[in-house]
């Protein structure tokens, strides 16, 4: 039996910087002021032609760089793809965060030293290892809202639409439609009738 | 709003005017992106800065602040001259088009070029766009309103509609944004100083229709006032109260009865975020007593110094109250109370109500909510009702009275099931499946009958007037220096049985213009017109001729009424052009506009401002916040990503006044009030150009004020009003100020 493996895909056509994902995020969980389990980013702002905003967070990679390097093995991936970790056994030593390409491990920073805590991330709202939806699970990951069979909560707040989260052939599936009729409209798309007219 | 924000989706063009949707409208910017993407729909922005929405258009004009009109007739010059306009509908639909084309005439590429800033073959690619994409959707928002040329801005926007034949068109009208939650509804409601609920003005007859729909003697409400006069003149508008308050310093001459104002009361209105933040400080420091009833501390309440009489009444939110609000799209629906009031909070209704009571007219201002109409067009107390039930009644109360803008279908019970039932509607058109068919969502207004579905598109006579067709409205007369005001033949809403135009119905005339005849019981229950039948035959009858009550007019490119006929150019009373100012001045002041003596060419012609104050300075909206922006900066998810007041300057600006991205910089204005502000590096602005949110408040030309917030009432984020320093300037109608248009110098702090 083949499972669904969870992606997200920020559509940079249509993300508007509007930043609903990340403080959903942050309200949903309740994080600290200064962790950014999910952030905007707008690269040439101001610049036309050039300006592109995109949402990041933990990508849940296939081949995820942070589980292969955590000294303590405290990452996890689910059968669904979703990377997940264990905050009790996490050390905070921040290798992860060197791995990682994106970015996505958060530490918090206490006291004048900036001494790391356990790390935090993204949980694509699955929660941890801990008992499903138990109020430790809560305290220490935040809410399981795919236990609960809602959409993660960064994905559901999109203004626009641009943030996808799910099973990643249904993801590329949308992408896919809105690619290949952007700039050409739906009702005209590019098929092969168009492509080798006249040849 | 015409159309709709799903329709959009139906458009081939979007040109957007002084809005930014990515950012105001984040949610509804989605039906822009799926234009894009479903329909190939071309996106337009002409904006003075490069916003979140011109980084998704195909093209973008960097416009000068306040010359939109002379760009609007530099498209029209292109059009006219390449034939482009949409002949056979202007002249069936459209009176005094041709004034619009001398006019357009003078305004080539070049001269437009010359005082938009916009080059010559940008404009030229921009209207070629345009119009060979129909329909094409026109959108504004507060960068065309909020200037003293406001009003012929909103005016030119859809004679430019006209001209292509996109008004009336699924895919086309011109769709101007809300900026809040319920806004379209506190402006049917009659939220302004000029006008009673639903449009209908102050005139006698008026208030004596409402009177008897409200079940009071019309003797008594004129007692309410000095004399009847007063009942039928502008009051004082948001903008410019603080004028009318005792002690204040002015030399603008008040028409007030020979009374000051005394004792404001807010309800929900941030009015630290308008224009002559200096002035609002003093109007407030003098007034006797001010109340303010928000959910969150008004910071009204922060910036005066006044110590006593200042009442901070906790109203509760929309979550712990229900009722009717309106969409940008004219439809209605129910918002259930999810929680009851916390604490000591109180629904605004139980202020005014307890507030009735002490002032001695609670009875004559809920009465209308026990009253019904009968057959014969009389109003009677519901028998047996003694008690009415909020909000339904009120609800119900609109639905009964409202006929200008056709509320009639509105009853509480029609809108709660479509909210309950909003998964039988197609979200892109809105048109009801199933049990709901032959309805739109929310019965977008005019929906004129109990039974009628709400109309989608205004204008649009494709569709009858039974399924939301309609002509342009008949208001204006008959006919104008001889010209036909009507439309012409073979222009009326589909299945109509007038195939021409024709005026709006009265008593009088119906049975004339429907060909029918009125029973002796019909004709005396019936009211003088369609506004103000009680009984609704009127209605009724032209339901059933396909005909629209409001008549089957022409739209009017020429406003006779107004001091500029058609749509003319004004410099902005603080232009950065000071060589154009003689050629397109200000208007000549205006004594009592709203009451006070309001100043045009005195301003702008008393001194070379550019010279003095050579920075353009442009105020807008942030994604993370809205209005005064006291809720948004009272969350500390948001306050962390806006975390304090800032200035988008380009860095070639900046570094000519040896100011550091990240440093301080003050902000002074011609009207010698100054900010101390952030500088952040922007090149979303020109060099010669300055943008800044209108979201904080608590600072005050440099001074902390947060220190007068109730303990633990305090924002995560404060800082200075933007308002203090843009510059007077008032539109000539409605009295919005000049925020999209003003001067102002900067140096390092």
């Amino acid at each position: 039996m083949e499972y669904a493996r969870m992606k997200f895909y920020c559509d940079e056509h249509r993300c508007i910087e509007c930043d609903g994902c990340s403080v959903a995020c942050a309200e949903a969980h309740e994080l600290p002021v200064g962790i950014a389990r999910r952030k905007v980013i707008t690269i040439n702002e101001g610049i036309p032609g050039k300006e592109f905003s995109t949402s990041i967070a933990c990508m849940h990679c296939t081949d995820a760089p942070c589980e292969q390097v955590c000294p303590v093995d405290c990452f996890y991936i689910r059968e669904d793809g979703i990377v997940l970790h264990d905050k009790e056994k996490c050390i905070g030593c921040g290798y992860c965060l060197y791995a990682c390409p994106f970015g996505a491990p958060q530490f918090p920073r206490e006291g004048i030293f900036g001494a790391k805590g356990a790390m935090d991330k993204c949980t694509m709202c699955a929660g941890g290892p801990l008992e499903t939806n138990s109020e430790k699970e809560r305290h220490l990951y935040g809410q399981n809202r795919i236990a609960e069979g809602k959409v993660p909560v960064c994905a559901a707040m999109c203004s626009t639409k641009a943030l996808l989260v799910g099973d990643s052939e249904s993801v590329s599936a949308i992408i896919r439609a809105r690619v290949s009729s952007r700039a050409k409209g739906a009702s005209n798309p590019l098929v092969w009738d168009k492509a080798y007219k006249n040849q | 709003m015409t159309n709709s924000l799903g329709d959009i989706q139906k458009s081939k063009a979007i040109i957007i005017f002084g809005a930014n949707p990515a950012v105001n409208h984040p949610v509804g910017f989605q039906h822009f992106l799926k234009a894009q993407e479903l329909n190939n729909s071309k996106l337009i922005v002409i904006d003075p800065r490069f916003t979140k929405t011109a980084a998704k258009a195909d093209l973008y004009a960097q416009i000068r602040p306040g010359t939109d009109i002379p760009f609007m007739y530099g498209m029209l010059n292109i059009i006219f001259k390449n034939g482009w306009e949409d002949k056979e509908y202007v002249d069936a639909r459209v009176f005094g088009m041709d004034k619009i084309r001398e006019e357009a005439a003078k305004w080539t590429p070049e001269v437009v070029a010359d005082v938009t800033g916009v080059p010559a073959d940008t404009l030229i690619q921009i209207t070629t766009l345009y119009a060979k994409n129909r329909p094409g959707t026109l959108i504004w928002a507060m960068g065309l309103t909020q200037h003293t040329i406001g009003t012929s801005n909103t005016r030119m926007a859809p004679i430019l509609q006209l001209a292509l034949g996109n008004m009336g068109r699924a895919g086309g009208g011109t769709n101007i944004l809300r900026g809040h939650d319920n806004v379209q509804g506190a402006t049917d409601m009659g939220c302004l100083a000029d006008s009673l609920p639903g449009y209908y003005g102050l005139a006698a007859g008026s208030w004596k229709y409402f009177a008897k729909s409200w079940g009071v003697d019309y003797d008594y409400l004129v007692k309410q006032f000095k004399d009847a006069s007063w009942m039928e003149k502008n009051g004082f508008s948001l903008a410019r109260w603080w004028a009318g308050v005792q002690n204040v310093k002015s030399d603008e001459k008040i028409e007030n009865a020979g009374t000051p104002l005394k004792a404001l009361l807010v309800f929900g209105n941030g009015i630290t975020s308008v224009a002559q933040q200096a002035k609002i400080k003093e109007g407030l420091d003098n007034l006797d007593m001010l109340v303010l009833a928000d959910p969150f501390v008004n910071e009204a309440a922060i910036l005066t110094d006044k110590k006593d009489n200042v009442f901070i009444l906790p109203a509760a939110t929309q979550f712990e109250t229900s009722g009717l609000v309106v969409a940008t799209n004219r439809s209605a629906q129910w918002r259930y109370k999810v929680v009851e009031p916390m604490y000591e909070s109180k629904p605004d209704q139980e202020i005014m109500f307890e507030l009735a009571k002490r002032l001695g007219f609670y009875d004559q201002y809920t009465k209308g909510m026990l009253m019904q109409e009968t057959k014969d067009g009389k109003l009677e107390t519901i028998p047996g009702k003694t008690n009415f039930t909020w909000p339904e009644d009120a609800t119900n109360e609109i639905a009964r009275i409202i006929k200008t803008i056709g509320l009639t279908g509105w009853t509480a019970e029609r809108v709660k099931k479509h909210t309950d039932n909003w998964h039988m509607f197609d979200e892109v058109s809105g048109a009801g499946m199933g049990p709901m068919k032959g309805e739109f969502y929310g019965l977008p207004w005019p929906c004129w009958t109990k039974t009628h579905g709400g109309s989608p598109n205004l204008y649009d006579t494709s569709i009858p007037v039974s399924e939301g067709g309609m002509g342009f409205r008949n208001n204006f007369g008959l006919e104008k220096d001889g010209v036909n005001l009507l439309a012409e033949k073979g222009s009326f809403p589909k299945g109509s049985k007038i195939e021409t135009g024709y005026p709006e119905i009265t008593k009088e005339n119906i049975e004339k213009v429907l060909g029918i005849t009125l029973s002796e019981e019909e004709k005396a229950a019936c009211g003088a017109n369609w506004k103000v039948d009680n009984s609704g035959i009127l209605v009724q009858k032209c339901m059933e001729a396909g005909v629209c009550p409001y008549g089957n007019a022409k739209a009017r490119a020429i406003v006779w009424n107004f001091p500029d006929h058609i749509p003319m150019h004004r410099e902005p009373l603080h232009s950065p052009r000071t060589d154009l100012v003689a050629k397109y001045p200000a208007y000549p002041d205006k004594a009592n506009h709203f009451r006070v003596m309001t100043k045009y060419i005195s301003v702008q012609s008393a001194q070379d401002y550019a010279k003095e104050f050579p920075i353009n300075m442009v105020t807008g909206r942030l994604v993370t916040m809205n209005g005064a922006g006291i809720e948004n900066r009272a969350s500390k998810y948001i306050a962390a990503l806006t975390p304090e007041m800032f200035c988008h300057i380009h860095p070639d600006l900046a570094l000519k006044h040896g100011i550091k991205n990240g440093t301080m910089m003050w902000v002074h204005s011609p009207e010698g009030t100054k900010i101390k502000v952030k500088a952040k590096y922007s090149y979303s602005v020109l060099p010669d150009m300055v943008f800044m949110p209108f979201h904080f408040a608590g600072y005050f030309q440099g001074t902390d004020r947060t220190g007068n917030f109730p303990a633990g009432t305090k924002p995560y984020a404060s800082g200075e009003s933007v308002n203090t320093v843009t510059n007077y300037g008032y539109d000539i109608i409605t009295q919005i100020p000049e925020t999209k248009g003003g001067l102002c110098r900067i140096e390092k702090a």
